[in-house]
């Protein structure tokens, strides 16, 4: 095969062309009897911004904690940048570029702004507890480029002059921009982003999107999304991928998706009221 | 004289002489470093070692027993060689403990090191040949006498001063202390400190940044065992001999309240909380109301939960603690 990415070219959509930064194939967890992810399998392209969408308890976050290290899943592959990751400890994952965040938001609360940001700074040799005792000279030179990094990007989310101030005493919607930031730190090649609207006001959220998109366009960030709000993801989405009862039903283009029957038949089913269909549909 | 007048009366006089407060930062600084080692894993790492009494017991016997060569031994070891020893292998048992408990949810660990605890206690009580079971040990702190009568000897050849019994004990151990503090200040405040507070706060949070939050724990348990083994040195070397009846649960008890006043994540608050504790607690010596030595023993205890108590209702985040980490909740 010289083919550089077959799966790439046989996608409908591809706007980068670049190939796939994650490839997830027939992953499986279960708990106990439940097969929570049943075999769902789907890709994402370099650079693009794809929504992962589906009714509740469709396995997205189950999905989320698998193929990030939370979980570790029964059976299935996953690739990142073409490695096989699958069942690596979550550090090492996110050691690799891939960074998640969380539905609920993890604020490390009784810790200052600037310091859940240098938390994330990647590859401090400080973090080593003998380094601090024999290469102080390394982790103060490391420190203090982290703390730049850290400062830009707090000026670039509005959070600066909340630097000093213990992460929880911030509203949600700053949480969220600060985990958004946070994760940064490390670099990310692929962010994964488990609600990132959720409970926040729609003014942060834009300003949430916005980010996105710029960081998708500057560093090249490539962003999977789990989002409930169907304008969103329709407007801001490169690709949707859809999942219901563990497997992923449908892959393509927001406006292939909106027209997909057996996506409307998963919103509709399933045991999923009228009400709760309008209501994620909007 | 009022006091005579009164029913409960004080004997000040011997509160405030320097025998009682020799006394007291004798067995203030033994607690305080057992208290030192809970601050890293309680404070700073948010993960409940209930055992040090069980680390302070086999540091002091593995110690006890190189330096002696068990009951019958006449002499093995230099006690210089034996401690390092000591240490080193009740940090390996902290790392062990940990490995096989770190993965349950905190109350069920807190259990589990309990259980640790009393398992090396009872082993030292029934491996008779090893540790002379119920039989105390003693004959291995000639080294450090040297040392302690050695500073004893100094204060009084230079400054005069007839040193009551425990100075140079005293010495030895607040130095030990105060370095203590310094150095675990500023080790919490590198990046690997960082690191161990975000644990504190949310593992989950600092695996997804990359942290391998398992070995931060582990490395805190170590710490935490290395302060436990130092505390049972010093505990072996403040009584002169040792049995397995010095490493009751309590121990770790009565650390954890040392822990609680001077309040969490402060290293020097460790310090203080264990002078203020146990001066109120021997301070109950000299209360002069007419109890039995039986009756005087249980009313320290009592004394030491009515202390916790008003500070939980007054001053919640101990001494040094700061408020605000104990108001933000999640």
């Amino acid at each position: 095969m010289s083919d550089a990415a077959p799966t790439a070219t046989a996608r409908p959509a591809a706007p980068t062309g670049k190939g796939q930064i994650l490839e997830v194939d027939g992953i499986v967890q279960t708990f106990g009897g439940i097969r929570a992810v049943n075999g769902a399998t789907f890709d994402v392209e370099k650079g693009s911004i794809t929504a992962l969408i589906g009714p509740n308890g469709a396995g997205k976050t189950t999905c989320f904690n698998v193929v990030t290290g939370f979980y570790r899943g029964n059976s299935g592959s996953v690739r990142f940048d073409s490695e096989e990751i699958f069942r690596e400890p979550a550090h090492r994952i996110a050691r690799r570029g891939m960074v998640r965040t969380f539905q609920i938001t993890k604020a490390l609360a009784r810790m200052p702004v600037i310091d859940n940001m240098l938390l994330a700074g990647a590859d401090q040799p400080g973090e080593k507890l003998f380094n601090n005792l024999i290469r102080r000279g390394a982790s103060k030179a490391r420190e203090a480029e982290i703390h730049e990094q850290a400062l830009e990007l707090l000026d670039e989310f509005n959070l600066r002059k909340l630097q000093d101030s213990y992460a929880g005493t911030l509203s949600g919607g700053q949480r969220k921009l600060l985990e958004l930031a946070r994760a940064l730190m490390t670099r990310p090649r692929l962010l994964m982003l488990d609600e990132p609207m959720a409970g926040i006001n729609p003014t942060l959220g834009a300003r949430l999107l916005e980010h996105m998109e710029r960081l998708r366009k500057e560093d090249g960030v490539s962003f999977l999304f789990v989002e409930h709000d169907m304008e969103v993801v329709m407007n801001h989405a490169d690709r949707v991928i859809v999942m219901a009862e563990g497997k992923v039903i449908a892959e393509g283009l927001p406006a292939e998706i909106r027209e997909n029957q057996e996506v409307i038949n998963a919103y509709l089913g399933g045991g999923a009221s009228q009400k709760e269909t309008e209501r994620t549909q909007r | 004289m009022i006091g005579a007048a009164m029913p409960l009366a004080v004997n000040f006089e011997a509160i405030l002489s320097v025998d009682f407060l020799i006394t007291v930062m004798a067995i203030a600084g033994i607690y305080a470093i057992l208290a030192m080692g809970l601050q890293v894993n309680v404070g700073y790492t948010g993960i409940p070692n209930f055992g040090q009494a069980g680390f302070a017991a086999l540091g002091a016997y593995i110690m006890a027993v190189l330096v002696t060569g068990g009951p019958d031994g006449d002499g093995f070891m230099s006690f210089w060689l034996a401690m390092p020893i000591a240490i080193i292998v009740t940090m390996g048992f902290g790392v062990l403990v940990g490995t096989v408990s770190l993965r349950l949810r905190a109350d069920y660990f807190a259990i589990a090191t309990i259980a640790a605890a009393e398992a090396v206690r009872l082993f030292a009580q029934n491996a008779d040949a090893v540790t002379g079971g119920n039989q105390p040990l003693f004959g291995f702190d000639n080294s450090f006498e040297g040392i302690t009568d050695g500073i004893e000897d100094f204060l009084e050849s230079s400054f005069g001063w007839d040193t009551p019994l425990f100075t140079g004990f005293v010495v030895v151990i607040w130095i030990t202390l105060v370095l203590s503090a310094v150095v675990l200040s500023r080790m919490q405040r590198t990046p690997w400190g960082r690191v161990l507070r975000a644990v504190r706060e949310d593992e989950e949070a600092a695996r997804a940044l990359g942290k391998n939050t398992f070995s931060y724990k582990l490395q805190s348990l170590a710490v935490g065992s290395f302060f436990g083994a130092l505390g049972g040195g010093f505990l072996a070397m403040y009584f002169g001999v040792i049995n397995p009846n010095n490493f009751e649960p309590a121990i770790t008890f009565l650390a954890y309240g040392v822990l609680i006043l001077g309040g969490l994540a402060s290293y020097w608050g460790v310090l203080v909380g264990s002078m203020v504790l146990w001066t109120l607690i021997e301070s109950t010596r000299y209360l002069d109301i007419g109890l039995s030595g039986q009756q005087e023993a249980s009313l320290r205890f009592m004394v030491v939960g009515l202390v916790l108590i008003l500070l939980m209702a007054f001053r919640p985040q101990g001494l040094f603690g700061k408020r605000e980490e104990m108001v933000i909740g999640e």
